[in-house]
């Protein structure tokens, strides 16, 4: 009788081994209604655009921005130009596109990486210098990156080769509750132009008549201390690349300033994305600082729709170069080195998020995600007054907000010295010992890291 | 083995068959460990990127004693494996024991509720963890309420409490796991021993220390080696609940190491050594563990 | 021997036992029971703090449906998780038998080693491992999810430690009546160890279940993704809708719970009578 036991244990074990090896890939087909892709034959699924000639595969994240958006452009480029076309877009997190590239890249073995795939501004020097392999030089490619925005194209650029097709404007804006800062006595034009004194001034009085904050930030992140820095055309790096955190000037201030608005109640420091999220939402805050995309978050609120509305962010006292203006974040596509059909990647990319405005101006309502494409940002949509944000015509202001930001020295270990300077700030606001020691310590860390 | 069958005398055949009974299993942990392991430690030798490497003897290894991060991760690494490992253990014993009487009512609910922390997927554990300490969350509400602080306090981001924070989220999620094996194990233990020792005379503390805890030995020694390796390879809860912060207060080895391979400039040489490191200190700790325990030889 | 009042009395000293106990479970399956209740809740509810139960539970499982390929998931995370323990569980069972029935020496010694293969932090080697698997052309499939999965020293060493509870001479009596030594495995041990599987199969299909960083190594091509890796793509996005993330979160904790809950009374009524 036990025996029964065993052999529906062996015949389930054969049945579903055998199941596995007929094409693991292919299991879920059926029960899926949802996205019936004709061409699921293609063994392996992502194995780049090998088969045919009309089809590529795209990795990127969130089905509320960047997916919409790139199969916007497949349908573009569908209708204009190649009526085979066909594009598989597979939803993978930011931080798997760059698990997955690494790898791939340490094994030698690329052919699983998608076609084109989206990746963080930030991490183009990073994986360029260590991988190039994996990259396909975009410079001689066809597609025409004069009109982007120089700053933008900065970041994906790497020994003068280009090496990403810009996608979202990362220019920072400050978004605030109309209707809070009414409460405390102010209107949006109070915060436009103004420099952080003021700021920290007029956060104290909110946070008195309202009890919200002004601001919130994750702690161990520091993304507002980088939006300073950069305003004011700073960084963490020299020239060459090499971290620059004893004796900086524009560092110091911000971490002061940074100091003092978390010690008057004015920023509200949170632990992680989630959280950050979250005190915009529920409404403990009266703004935030962040790149543009941040407006998907605040649009996500919609009974709160018209009593919104977005201006610069404030300036730097004592640093020279200061201005209102900065960046945080965006991304850029690349081509991977796995691309069979490169001319098909390299025509797409070219008449879509490099060529064509009809793409800039419906992604616009639906995603938000505004372009760094000089003639996207002319176009009738930009005009537009948005009711969400006051009327204002945002989008036109944030292109006009990307054009004036300074661009700013970075490194291929941007990420490593940004951590060593967010430990450092953790470890000055918990009273861990005098700034200027803290500091020395980080730069030792961080040199660490170059070896 | 089956060809020779016929001439082989009855312990041979026996022996034959308890090799055939353990090859399947070492064969796949040779291929899926152990080769890999070899080019992991092929690896720490070198340093260099992508496919492009040079062999650089032990300066990964040196390059960790060196590593402020490092060395702080493994302080907390062993902070967590000395409070959290004996207060879950033992725990989870005494709900065995408890679970195990036969009078005992409700029985598969309790044992039910106490194991379901452990089948509550990861993410989810770790938001509400989040949401439990946050400042304005439930543990802050309710002290507040109850006079005791006067603000919510920031649990997560001051680098005493979050490691608390850590282990009573280990605590909570861990113990009902450990419980299932203490469960097992004394079922297989005779009821009637523990009649005799009630007919002896003997209450449920002496039961305890004199019946049930000598025959779970095996199982004590395997839950301890299982918690001291989960813990020295503590990755996720550093991960999701608090990031490593504040300041790395929180992070752990494994943890670390992924940073150094995957979210920095990458460093899979280094991350390798610092693997290896990890490995030798757990094998030691289970080497002294089993040797302490094991009196069958 | 029964009579009421002793039992009314044994159940009277166990008081202080059911107060433990009741404690214990409340603390355990409060954050379950909060989840429960998230999920029915849209995401301003749930950030602000509440607790009881909404209305939102439909709304948040269409949200999710529509977002994330739902069904193509929990099948995978089923097919994974089914495949890894029922060979998990063949395979390690009879390893553990192997080395504890008929030890000697050298055995003791090969287990000692295989043991080291559980100290290996997983970092280590995965990019090795995700070589030979891309070699295989394994990328993508079950089987490369569950190869590295399926023998564990864990299990090995679980089955063995609870082999030595197994009476031998039962074995002498099986092998005079005649069976052969594979027979003597799946007619005695097999069902004599019922509760040690029971326990093993919850674990192992947890494990299997939760599996995430090695699946979002080798699972590439979107169509072969688990409950885990939908539940973290939900949690990345620009916009955070607590609700649907904790009816994704929902759906992924049920079948382990599920397995628990139909397992538990095997591993719980245990050997004691079949031995006998």
């Amino acid at each position: 009788m036990k025996k029964k036991l065993l052999s529906v244990l062996l015949a389930g074990m054969m049945v579903l081994s055998l199941a596995a090896c007929g094409g693991g890939g292919d299991d879920g087909g059926s029960s899926d209604g949802g996205s019936g892709n004709a061409a699921e034959s293609d063994e392996g699924g992502s194995g780049g655009g090998s088969e045919g000639g009309h089809k590529l595969v795209v990795w990127t994240w969130d089905p509320a921005f960047n997916i919409p958006a790139i199969e916007e452009a497949g349908k573009i480029y569908k209708e204009e130009v190649d009526p085979d076309f066909e594009l598989e877009v597979i939803e993978t997190l930011s931080d798997d596109c760059e698990t997955k590239l690494q790898t791939c890249a340490e094994s030698g073995d690329f052919g699983t990486m998608a076609d084109i795939i989206l990746m963080q501004d930030n991490s183009y020097q990073k994986f360029v210098s260590f991988y190039p392999e994996a990259f396909t030089d975009l410079t001689d490619s066809g597609i025409d990156f004069s009109e982007f925005a120089e700053g933008k194209l900065a970041y994906s650029t790497v020994d003068g080769k280009n090496y990403g097709v810009p996608f979202d404007n990362g220019a920072v804006i400050s978004c605030y509750r109309t209707d809070i800062l009414e409460e405390a006595g102010y209107t949006i034009d109070d915060l436009t132009d103004i420099d952080w004194n003021k700021f920290i001034e007029i956060g104290k009085v909110v946070k008195e008549k309202t009890g919200k904050y002004m601001l919130s930030g994750q702690a161990n992140s520091q993304d507002i201390i980088m939006m300073m820095l950069q305003s004011a055309g700073a960084s963490l790096f020299n020239e060459d690349g090499t971290p620059n955190l004893v004796g900086n000037d524009a560092l110091n201030e911000c971490i002061d300033i940074y100091q003092e608005m978390v010690k008057e109640g004015v920023f509200y420091e949170v632990n992680e994305w989630d959280e950050y999220v979250s005190s915009i939402t529920n409404e403990q805050c009266a703004g935030t600082i962040n790149g543009n995309w941040i407006m998907a978050t605040v649009m996500g609120m919609e009974d709160t729709s018209g009593n919104w509305a977005i201006t610069n962010m404030p300036k730097l006292m004592e640093t020279s170069g200061a201005t209102n203006y900065s960046n945080n974040g965006g991304s850029s596509w690349y081509v991977s080195s796995n691309c069979q059909n490169t001319d098909l990647a390299y025509d797409f990319l070219a008449k879509t998020f490099a060529g064509s405005v009809t793409l800039y101006e419906n992604i616009l309502p639906t995603t938000g995600a505004i372009s760094t494409w000089g003639p996207a940002g002319d176009s009738e949509a930009y005009q537009e007054p948005q009711e969400f944000w006051s009327d204002q015509p945002i989008f036109a202001t944030v292109v006009e907000f990307a054009e004036k930001t300074p661009s700013n020295n970075t490194s291929a270990y941007y990420y490593d010295v940004r951590e060593v300077v967010s430990t450092a700030i953790q470890d000055i606001m918990s009273g861990g010992g005098e700034k200027e020691d803290i500091l020395e310590q980080a730069q030792a860390d961080a040199e660490f890291y170059y070896q | 083995m089956e060809s020779k069958k016929k001439g082989m005398s009855l312990l041979a055949k026996q022996r034959a068959a308890g090799w055939a009974f353990l090859t399947p299993a070492t064969l796949m942990i040779v291929v899926m460990s152990f080769y890999p392991m070899v080019r992991a430690f092929l690896l720490s030798l070198q340093t260099g990127r992508g496919t492009n490497y040079t062999f650089t003897g032990i300066s990964n290894y040196a390059r960790m004693f060196e590593d402020r991060v490092f060395l702080r991760s493994v302080t907390n690494t062993f902070f967590y494996l000395a409070i959290q490992v004996p207060i879950m253990l033992i725990l989870a014993i005494l709900l065995a024991q408890l679970l195990n009487n036969r009078d005992l009512k409700f029985k598969g609910l309790f044992r039910t509720c106490v194991f379901l922390p452990c089948a509550t997927s990861l993410v989810s554990y770790a938001i509400i963890f989040r949401f439990l300490f946050a400042q304005d969350g439930l543990i802050n509400n309710a002290l507040v309420a109850l006079g005791i602080f006067s603000e919510g306090y920031n649990f997560l981001g001051n680098a005493g409490t979050a490691k608390m924070v850590i282990i009573i989220a280990l605590i909570w999620r861990w113990t009902g796991y450990n419980m299932v094996f203490y469960l097992a194990g004394l079922q297989n233990i005779e009821y009637s021993v523990y009649e005799a020792a009630k007919i002896d005379g003997a209450n449920g503390w002496r039961t305890f220390w004199s019946i049930t805890v000598p025959l779970l030995k095996p199982t004590i020694i395997m839950t301890f080696i299982m918690s001291i390796n989960g813990t020295l390879q503590l990755f996720d809860e550093s991960v999701n609940l608090t990031n490593g912060g504040p300041a790395n207060a929180t992070i752990t080895m494994s943890h670390y190491i992924y940073n150094t391979c995957f979210l920095r400039a990458p460093n899979f040489g280094y991350g390798s050594a610092m693997a290896f490191f990890v490995f030798i200190i757990v094998a030691i700790l289970a080497f002294i563990n089993l040797k302490v325990g094991d009196t069958r030889d | 021997m029964t009579e009421p009042k002793n039992r009314s009395m044994i159940q009277r000293r166990l008081i202080p036992t059911y107060i433990f106990l009741t404690i214990f479970s409340i603390i355990s399956i409060f954050p379950f029971l909060w989840m429960i209740s998230a999920a029915t809740n849209n995401y301003i509810d749930i950030s602000k703090g509440r607790l009881l139960p909404g209305k939102y539970a439909v709304e948040n499982f269409k949200n999710l449906v529509a977002q994330q390929p739902l069904a193509r998931a929990m099948t995978n995370s089923f097919v994974y998780a089914i495949a890894v323990t029922v060979i998990c569980l063949l395979i390690c069972s009879l390893a553990g038998y192997g080395f504890e029935i008929y030890h000697d020496k050298w055995k003791d010694k090969l287990f000692s080693i295989l043991l080291l293969a559980m100290m290996v932090p997983q970092v280590a080697t995965m990019i090795p491992l995700f070589q030979m698997f891309s070699t295989a052309k394994l990328l993508n499939t079950a089987v490369g999810f569950f190869l590295p999965m399926i023998s564990t020293p864990f299990m090995i060493m679980m089955f063995r430690q609870n082999a030595r509870a197994f009476p031998i001479d039962i074995i002498e009596a099986a092998r005079i009546d005649g069976l052969n030594e594979l027979q003597i495995f799946y007619r005695m041990f097999f069902p004599t160890m019922r509760s040690t599987y029971a326990a093993a199969a919850v674990i192992t299909f947890m494990n299997a279940w939760n599996a995430y960083l090695w699946p979002k190594v080798i699972m590439t091509d979107g169509k072969s993704l688990n409950m885990v890796m939908l539940i973290a793509n939900t949690i990345g996005g620009y916009k955070i809708d607590y609700g649907m993330i904790m009816m994704g979160v929902l759906f992924c904790s049920i079948p382990t719970m599920v397995v628990f809950f139909v397992l538990q009374k095997q591993f719980a009524e245990g050997i004691t009578g079949a031995v006998k």
